[in-house]
């Protein structure tokens, strides 16, 4: 019969069996040590116990059991060893003098270890089972728990049944089983340690978890652990949660995403292309509208004129219409980029007064502009700030018959930081509360407008509106029937 | 001799708004219905000016602005956009693709011609008033 196979026979049998001086350094290594550790005889002689086999935080324990035998001449122990590969298992040492001395390099003493491994896996899951079965089953999650050997010392039966195992099947096997092959060398180093710093947490966060079921088939997981601290042995609790259909919850909120985004570019185009194809037809109407009222063609009589300019108007309305539109659109759609820069308040203002001081002057209005002295610099869009200055004011001048309107400028401190309000104040027909109530809506326009047929697409309010909100401010009106209209845009300064 | 105007156009009406308000003035005005025809005129005419649309097919716009621009023979042409495309960004889309100005359609009627000679040397200029004026009223 050969040799190896002969001795890996006996050697299975067999204790390993070590001659150790006082020091812990190896003198004999035994076919048994070398088949339980994995190192072989040349490794393991004149090397430290404490390098081979002892884990770091267990060389004290080693070290007094050293001693206690040598003072008592033979001693017991069970403790937990370190292999070659890594694993970890447990012993029972039986240690004996075999050649007392004073000077420990001269001491001699024999180990005989045994691998108790699965006889203490055996034990402590009956003690956890009487301990803990109850209150484990009554979780809802799978929750095994492991020795620092890897075992499974106890599985509940959501446990059992989230990677399909039968009762009682689990225990005793080694935790990396319940995982893709791909995972298990990683996970081996992850708990050894975690049993070195044990403390409460989700494994693995953020990363993407996968369970092994019994049958091969895989399941996104997610873990997490506590430690347990038993009178001897540390052990690690983890709940276990089977993540598919939340997995595949987040998958199709994935491709849903996608296809609005789809959607919404489908609806710029869309927008795109109605604004190109609105504006062609239009193109000619306002064109051959304004070559005809240039006289180009010919002399009209002053009907022709009127009506001439009637087609003109409207086109022209048509044409505010869509360009409000498409811009409220947009803002709907939070298309509008805001170009914030420091931006001169006061001459804003003055701007939009000189741009519509000659329709004013047309109707016998006194314009006034009222700005304190110095400049007032907000962070903000002009544009957008612009446009809702011109709007308000145009509306102040088209709906007041006589008298004035104002606009002013006001900066008042609150906290930090400096409030800003512009005021466009008109002597105009005025409006009831319901009217004033419902003045920001679209489409909406007051009873001035529509009696006196005052030209308006009943958006620019609306916009108005909208356009205050991006820029972070309010707008709102205060109006008496038959005394005048107050509508105040307040702003708040940059910060500093 | 006042400027020979090519105008790119597939939007009948447009086209003939535009060659209106232009011989009216004085120009000559070589019309073409798509970009490809535009640019075989750009070459064989060596016309002083191009209006052209951007949305045209054979093709666009955009198209003819990069062969325009970067023949040697061409490149020296005003070439002015003249476009339904007016959201937000698109005149810069129209200067950046290397258009010379950018008009927004529809067109006023009263100051299309007068923006379009900006692009033309005095010597080019017409020197015919439309009717219109030139009766005074």
């Amino acid at each position: 019969m050969p040799a190896a196979p002969d001795c890996h026979w006996m050697s299975d049998l067999c204790d390993a069996l070590m001659l150790l001086d006082g020091e812990g350094t190896v003198h004999r290594w035994s076919d048994g040590a070398e088949f339980m550790f994995g190192y072989t005889g040349a490794e393991a002689v004149d090397a430290s116990m404490d390098e081979l086999v002892v884990i770091q935080d267990r060389r004290d324990e080693q070290r007094r059991f050293i001693a206690d035998t040598l003072l008592r001449g033979h001693d017991t122990f069970e403790t937990l060893r370190r292999r070659k590969d890594g694993t970890l298992i447990y012993v029972d040492i039986t240690g004996k003098v075999v050649n007392p001395s004073t000077t420990p390099t001269e001491q001699r003493l024999l180990f005989s270890e045994k691998d108790v491994t699965s006889l203490k896996v055996e034990r402590d899951s009956k003690t956890l089972e009487a301990r803990f079965r109850e209150l484990l089953e009554s979780t809802p999650d799978g929750i095994v728990i492991v020795n620092p050997t890897g075992h499974i010392l106890i599985a509940n039966s959501q446990a059992e049944r989230l990677f399909a195992y039968g009762p009682g099947e689990m225990r005793a096997t080694v935790v990396e089983r319940l995982l893709p092959e791909r995972f298990r060398a990683a996970h081996k180093g992850h708990r050894a340690h975690y049993f070195a710093q044990p403390r409460t947490r989700s494994m693995g966060a953020g990363l993407e978890l996968y369970g092994l079921r019994k049958d091969g088939t895989e399941f996104p997981v997610e873990i997490s652990l506590s430690p347990i601290r038993t009178e001897e042995t540390p052990l690690v609790m983890s709940a276990i949660r089977d993540v598919s259909e939340r997995k595949l919850f987040e998958q199709a909120l994935r491709e849903k995403n996608i296809e609005l985004e789809k959607a919404n570019l489908a609806k710029d185009r869309f927008l795109a292309s109605m604004s190109h194809e609105l504006r062609t037809p239009l193109n000619a109407v306002i064109g051959f509208t304004g070559t005809l009222l240039m006289k180009l063609p010919g002399d009209l009589n002053d009907e022709q004129t009127h009506q001439l300019e009637i087609v003109r108007s409207n086109a022209m309305h048509l044409l505010s219409l869509i360009n409000d539109l498409l811009h409220l659109a947009k803002i709907e759609a939070g298309k509008i980029e805001l170009n914030r820069e420091p931006t001169d308040c006061c001459t804003l203002l003055n701007e939009v007064a000189a741009s519509l001081e000659p329709q004013a002057l047309a109707k016998g209005l006194a314009l006034i502009v009222d700005v304190p002295p110095g400049r007032v610099v907000v962070d903000t869009d002009r544009r957008a700030l612009n446009q809702i200055l011109l709007n308000l004011a145009n509306n102040a001048i088209k709906f007041t018959a006589a008298g004035h309107v104002r606009l002013e400028l006001l900066a008042h401190e609150s906290g930090a930081r400096r409030g800003i309000q512009f005021a466009v104040e008109d002597t105009g027909p005025g409006m009831s509360e319901d009217e004033q109530a419902a003045l920001f809506g679209a489409f909406v326009q007051g009873q001035a407008a529509k009696h006196k047929g005052v030209e308006g697409t009943g958006l620019g309010l609306h916009l108005s509106r909208k356009l205050a909100e991006l820029l972070g401010g309010q707008l709102n009106c205060h109006s008496i029937p038959d005394q005048g209209s107050r509508f105040v845009l307040s702003l708040w300064e940059a910060s500093p | 001799m006042s400027a020979r105007i090519l105008i790119a156009e597939d939007h009948p009406a447009s086209l003939e708004l535009m060659s209106y308000l232009l011989r009216a003035h004085g120009y000559d005005i070589l019309p073409a219905e798509n970009g490809e025809i535009a640019l075989a005129l750009a070459h064989s005419e060596r016309p002083d000016l191009i209006l052209c649309d951007l949305q045209m097919p054979a093709k666009t716009g955009f198209e003819v602005a990069e062969a325009v621009k970067s023949d040697p023979r061409t490149k020296d042409i005003p070439l002015i956009a003249v476009t339904a495309f007016s959201m937000l960004g698109d005149r810069e889309k129209v200067l950046a693709a290397g258009f010379d100005d950018y008009f927004s359609k529809p067109i006023d009627a009263t100051c299309f011609v007068r923006d379009l000679e900006q692009h033309l040397p005095p010597s080019l200029l017409a020197t015919r008033l439309p009717r219109a004026t030139r009766n005074g009223t």
